[in-house]
């Protein structure tokens, strides 16, 4: 963990004397529906008094890239000042029928299907341009899945800090366990965007690993 | 009828992921023999996507080496990386089925189970 954060702070500074001077950029990754946008309203409405963008039980309910510059974040003395910028889910597969099933008309389900194709490739092209990366899990669920090694497979090939946050901690199944036995080399946080359980926590932790 | 096709790792490089995906919108079970890079795992779920429709919803993917590159010692990643870089080919295996007939690719540490 000390190697690992070492190297990250070694990264961000090479990158700092190669790159004009500008904002450094967080970005929200993962699977549809683990709850990252719940996860950037919680931060922006702690840190600016808005939200971001908004949640739906539907998957790829975003489906677009968003960004809110200039977050700037406190916590025990130290700040950190950002643009977060929320990706749409990764998925492998999108099918019309699923957003069907869950009640939308045919052709709105086409249409919804067709941007959130878009929407992953646009999250996939974005992977380059991030200074460090959340990839926000849903803790209920099985973290051993392709998506989730893809994601965390493309990160590391980048050299691009990665804070693990495992969501839903709220919810009943939830296993913090599961996530560290998948993933030993990343750090780790448990947290409930929706209730803001564990949110300061994870706020320290953001300053501490960038 | 599901048909099932196997690939040489150099094919698929050489051919960009083009015929493969042609392949998946034609009811084939792809079976690389290399773990694709999760560069080349990105690479293809995004050209995936530009080839999604009504009949075709996406693919179900996973890939797998064999090595266990945790227990591995500085020296054994200096050898195995050169190996690697010398015969230009990755170990392992990689499992690309059209998502509309394979319900889930299961991954367990040593083992890839298919379900259809």
């Amino acid at each position: 963990m000390v190697i690992r954060r070492m190297r990250n702070g070694l990264v961000l500074i090479i990158r700092s004397l190669f790159r004009r001077k500008r904002d450094v950029k967080i970005g929200l990754y993962g699977p549809v529906n683990s709850g990252k946008t719940t996860l950037a309203n919680r931060i922006c409405v702690d840190w600016l008094g808005e939200e971001m963008g908004r949640v739906s039980a539907i998957p790829h309910e975003t489906r677009e890239i968003q960004m809110k510059e200039r977050v700037k974040i406190k916590n025990n003395g130290k700040s950190l000042t950002f643009n977060l910028i929320d990706t749409p889910g990764i998925a492998t597969k999108i099918d019309f029928e699923d957003f069907v099933r869950a009640g939308l008309k045919k052709a709105v389900a086409k249409e919804r299907a067709r941007e959130a194709t878009k929407g992953v490739i646009e999250s996939i092209k974005w992977l380059d341009s991030m200074d460090m990366v959340l990839v926000v899990l849903d803790s209920t669920k099985d973290p051993i899945n392709q998506v989730n090694i893809t994601i965390l497979g493309n990160l590391d090939a980048r050299n691009i800090p990665v804070l693990i946050v495992g969501n839903k901690t709220d919810l009943r199944g939830s296993n913090l366990a599961r996530i560290r036995n998948a993933f030993p080399k990343y750090p780790i946080i448990g947290i409930s965007a929706k209730k803001g359980e564990n949110i300061q926590d994870f706020y320290s932790h953001l300053i501490k690993e960038l | 009828m599901l048909k099932i096709k196997l690939v040489p790792y150099e094919k698929v490089k050489e051919q960009k992921f083009g015929r493969l995906i042609r392949d998946l919108h034609e009811k084939t079970l792809i079976i690389i023999d290399a773990k694709l890079n999760a560069k080349e795992e990105a690479q293809l779920i995004a050209e995936t996507m530009k080839g999604v429709s009504d009949g075709f919803s996406g693919i179900e993917l996973s890939s797998l080496d064999f090595r266990k590159k945790a227990e591995w010692g500085r020296m054994e990643k200096i050898k195995n990386a050169l190996v690697e870089r010398m015969v230009g080919k990755k170990r392992g295996i990689t499992i690309i089925g059209p998502a509309k007939f394979v319900q889930k690719i299961k991954r367990n540490p040593e083992e890839l189970l298919v379900y259809l």
